[in-house]
């Protein structure tokens, strides 16, 4: 009875042996790949599963993303596992005690939705897949990167093909026109309707990515030269470049919602306040997203978009592969597979998400362009000719300034 | 020979629970413990100092973070233990007694965040409440501009956390009620003309408190540093000292993971001042003089009194209903704005659209916790009988499994995912099942090992000598006597790791994540109608899982000993 029992131990001894064999050298394999042909390297990673870390406060987004996954699981027998991030920061933790405990392969994250100071962080750590890979995904050749800067500069700090531009999108406001005639269109106009209208104006809480963004589009409009925002922020010249927007901030806080010693969390958080009408106005970065909160039934069909007449911040969010992912191959034809235009008409079609398309309409085939064309615009959504008025995005470095100061002075005093 | 085999056997295994159970603990503390002190040496730290301490005492705001936890620790510790004793002792000797313990089944089952989303749903300036009254009474044709929720003191938090733990004081005060006669006691109180509430406070509660003492610790640590809880219901300008740590550990420096640690000790180290300071409480009131001036004011007979405590501990319980009761109203409602009090339309679209997308979060939020509580208690069932096979009569070291309860959550964390990282395992379910234990295990152990002890030896001769062995006389004798506290033991086990929120957050890093986790990001981000939906099934699934062992319960207990 014994024997039978070593028996069979040691055959589960081998077992395992040889299984953890298997897991060991297998990373190795990919590794020494050549660069082939797409359709050979896609088939050499049929049936691995990557983990895509991307934002998933959103319903839409989510279901696009689902979209996604599914067709590529079709094509390439990928699986995309959609890893819900409440704030992307996280991600860059966590890749960050990967790389301290030097786990350089194999790592939680395959690909992850990014830009800013996010990416900035990720470049200077050398946590991403340092190669300039864009360009070899076949799909690059509709993005216009030669006249179009901002899809190789991130908030300033240059790609350097690490990370693939996916989409682009505005800071835009919303109000519900059937209570407010004219809304606001500048910070100092902003700074008397919020005096004005006690307790109905909020913004969602820094760090969050569009609080932070609101208090930059604040900053731009109100500092005398907007030049040194390109620069990286050095204490001493620049700390007086912030005294208009605290002294904005001093102004506004105490007839903020809540008297400002509550904030939402994010912009979705947000959204429920401007339905429940406990606030005026709104934000988001996708300009469509209060077409889409309207066809969800989130908020009532009389609210409109609009933006500052200087402009807002606008910027381009990207896609970027961790260093020690284990699955780069995948990752990146999934990558492929978003950039193309049937992923990127998916995208802009207001009924998925209504994300501005990243690739360039001009070069594309008649078919695909007349389908671009003929998308239809949500009821609350601007036009481009609406939101030709575009901010920069301020140097990356400027952000932990800006949030750390606005934590110290409005966050943490109650 | 094979008896020294099978012996040598057991005390192997022994050993190798012991070892898996008290390691990870251990490593848990070194975790944060080291890292406080600038130590660790993967990162090119080696030398201790003190210096994050400097820094973490210089974080804006974190004095009123820590001034915030402590406040809601306390404050909600004692106003929970007060309103468990007044609800028992108004229902004690009356015929809602017996049903005290049905009624507040469900409510113990249901996860921390499921009541505070029900609070917020409710109470919110856009919530039933209001609209309730609005604008037939209140004028408001919007949510008017307060700043009651949620409040800068903390005082949602409290009444979230009282809301929770009364019923859970309730319960453990039923069980402790049952052990002694208490029903003597209170009429040989008020025999002597003493008020049914100085009766009890006097005579009946000092002999329960000692039985509970050990729950009401364990309260104390958790609530001075819930995380999910405060993130739904605390303020925000600064929050609480655990979710400030959450935020600074989820920054992306390298600095940012030493001054989480140091955090993470000293929200420990405040948690051991609040034990401290509960102790020489408890020290007060024992003294014979605070008791005679306890006598004098409690039998001041007001009925009036009587009656504003009874209705404000009825209260409490009807606001958790209400509360549950409109959050599953969400879930089936669309365009739903203030000031109306009900959905314009009603549909299920939503809620099967939910279902369908999330069909695999629901699998695997029951799927946790069925795995860790058939782990929990069979772990248990076996420590028993080695022990008792050996022959072991000293246990009092069983009380090192109690130690994850009594560390902040975030702090064990925050140490045991660094180490988990550190050896580079990668299935992150494996590892959540596993950290998810510490915290099922000793509730199993609680309610399962004194079953398991009190089996009357008899039997097991009887057995015995009828020529069953151990195994058989285990599943044929002990299992089947001890039937009632393992399903208990098993459906809180299911209850506990279901209701998890900060395991699964840093274990499963967004890989594994369950409904819990799910239902907090979706509060966070205001979609109060898919809030509405994950809270259904977060109300659903304890339910079910009560229902499920209450038939069973019934079923195979006909054959009572």
């Amino acid at each position: 009875m014994y024997l039978k029992l070593a028996d069979n131990l040691a055959k589960i001894v081998l077992r395992c042996f040889f299984i953890s064999i298997f897991f060991i050298i297998s990373p190795y394999t990919n590794a020494t790949e050549k660069k082939n042909d797409w359709d050979i390297k896609a088939d050499k990673v049929s049936g691995q599963t990557i983990f895509f870390h991307a934002w998933g406060g959103a319903k839409n987004i989510n279901s696009f993303i689902k979209w996604a996954s599914d067709e590529v699981k079709k094509r390439y027998n990928i699986t995309v596992k959609h890893v819900k991030v409440t704030d992307t920061a996280n991600v860059v933790a966590r890749i960050l005690s990967e790389k301290n405990v030097k786990k350089d392969n194999n790592g939680a994250v395959d690909l992850v939705w990014i830009n800013g100071e996010n990416f900035s962080v990720m470049k200077k750590n050398n946590m991403l897949l340092s190669e300039n890979w864009i360009r070899d995904l076949p799909n690059s050749k509709y993005l216009d990167f030669e006249n179009n800067l901002s899809l190789l500069n991130d908030f300033g700090v240059p790609t350097e093909g690490m990370e693939m531009p996916w989409g682009v999108s505005q800071l835009n406001f919303y109000y519900d026109s059937k209570y407010i005639k004219s809304p606001p269109r500048s910070a100092s106009e902003l700074k008397d309707y919020i005096i004005r209208n006690e307790g109905r104006f909020t913004f969602p809480q820094p760090p969050d990515f569009t609080g932070t963004s609101f208090l930059k589009q604040i900053l731009i409009e109100l500092i005398n030269d907007k030049s040194l925002l390109r620069k990286k922020y050095v204490i001493h010249k620049h700390k007086k470049a912030l005294i208009p927007l605290w002294k904005w901030l001093d102004q506004t806080t105490p007839y903020f919602w809540r008297e400002g010693k509550n904030y939402p969390s994010n912009y979705l958080a947000l959204t429920e306040l401007v339905a429940e009408r406990e606030i005026d106005i709104g934000m988001a970065f996708n300009i469509a997203h209060a077409s889409n909160a309207i066809s969800e039934g989130k908020l009532p069909n009389t609210v409109r978009s609009y933006i500052h007449k200087d402009g807002t911040l606008a910027n381009v969010h990207f896609l970027a592969i961790p260093y020690n992912s284990g699955k780069k191959t995948a990752a990146k034809i999934f990558v492929n597979f978003l950039i193309s235009p049937e992923a990127q008409l998916k995208k802009q079609d207001k009924t998925f998400w209504g994300d501005p398309s990243v690739i360039s309409v001009a070069k594309l085939d008649k078919n695909w362009k007349n389908k671009f064309s003929m998308l239809p615009r949500g009821i609350a959504t601007l036009s481009n000719e609406e939101l030709t008025m575009k901010f920069e995005e301020p140097h990356p470095s400027w952000v932990k300034i800006i949030e750390e100061g606005w934590i110290e002075k409005y966050g943490s005093n109650n | 020979m094979l008896n020294d085999f099978y012996r040598l056997v057991s005390k192997a295994s022994i050993i190798f629970i012991g070892i898996i159970i008290t390691i990870p603990i251990f490593c848990g503390f070194l975790g944060f413990f080291l890292p406080s002190f600038n130590y660790l040496p993967i990162l090119g730290k080696g030398e201790l100092s003190l210096n994050y301490f400097y820094i973490s005492m210089n974080i804006p705001g974190i004095y009123k973070s820590i001034i915030l936890s402590i406040f809601t620790g306390l404050v909600s510790t004692f106003l929970a233990l007060f309103f468990s004793q007044v609800i028992l002792l108004y229902f004690f000797k009356t015929k809602f007694y017996n049903y005290i313990k049905i009624i507040i089944s469900p409510l113990i089952a249901l996860p921390h965040i499921t009541m505070a989303i029900g609070l917020i749903f409710l109470l919110s300036p856009s919530g039933l409440l209001l609209r309730s009254v609005s604008p037939w009474l209140t004028g408001f044709d919007r949510p008017p501009i307060t700043y009651i929720f949620p409040d800068e003191y903390g005082l949602f938090l409290i009444l979230g956390l009282i809301l929770k733990e009364i019923p859970f004081l309730i319960l453990v005060s039923l069980s402790a009620l049952r052990e002694f006669s208490s029903t003597k006691f209170f009429d040989l109180g008020k025999s002597f003309q003493h008020s049914s509430f100085s009766t009890w406070f006097t005579l009946i509660f000092p002999i329960i408190y000692k039985k509970i003492r050990l729950v009401v610790f364990i309260i104390i640590a958790f609530s001075s540093s819930v995380v999910d809880m405060s993130l739904l219901l605390a303020p925000s300008t600064p929050s609480t000292l655990s979710v400030r740590i959450l935020q600074i550990f989820q920054s992306s420096d390298v600095d940012s993971f030493f001054i989480a640690s140091n955090l993470s000790l000293i929200q420990l180290l405040i948690i051991i001042c609040l034990f401290i300071f509960w102790i020489i409480l408890e020290k007060i009131i024992k003294l014979q003089y605070f008791y005679i001036f306890f006598i004098k004011i409690t039998s001041i007979k007001s009925e009036f009194l009587k009656f504003v405590i009874l209705c404000f501990g009825i209260g409490l319980f009807l606001l958790s209903f209400m509360g549950i009761i409109c959050s599953m109203l969400w879930g089936f409602s669309q365009n739903w704005y203030f000031p109306n009090f009900f959905p314009n339309n009603l549909n299920i679209d939503s809620f099967l659209s939910f279902y369908d997308q999330n069909k695999s979060l629901i699998f695997i939020s029951v799927f946790i916790p069925l795995m860790v509580s058939l782990l929990s208690t069979s772990l248990t069932i076996i420590w028993v009988e080695l022990l008792d096979y050996l022959n072991i009569k000293k246990t009092q070291f069983e009380w090192i499994i109690f130690i994850p309860l009594f560390i902040p959550q975030i702090s064990f964390l925050i140490g045991i995912q660094s180490f988990i990282i550190f050896f580079n395992y990668n299935s992150f379910l494996i590892s959540l099942i596993f950290v998810q234990l510490f915290y099922v295990i000793p509730y199993s152990f609680i309610i399962l090992a004194p079953a398991i002890r009190a089996v009357k030896f008899d039997y097991i001769k009887v057995a015995s000598s009828l020529g069953k062995n151990r195994i058989e006389r285990l599943f044929k004798i002990k299992i089947p006597l001890v039937l009632p506290s393992l399903l208990t033991s098993f459906a809180i086990g299911m209850i506990v790791s279901f209701s998890l929120y900060v395991p699964v957050y840093f274990i499963g890093v967004g890989r594994v994540t369950t409904l819990t986790v799910e239902a907090l990001n979706l509060a966070l981000s205001g979609s109060k109608q898919d809030l509405g939906i994950a809270t259904f099934f977060q109300i659903l699934f304890p339910i079910l899982l009560l229902l499920t062992i209450a038939l069973i319960n019934k079923k195979t207990i006909k054959w009572k000993f």
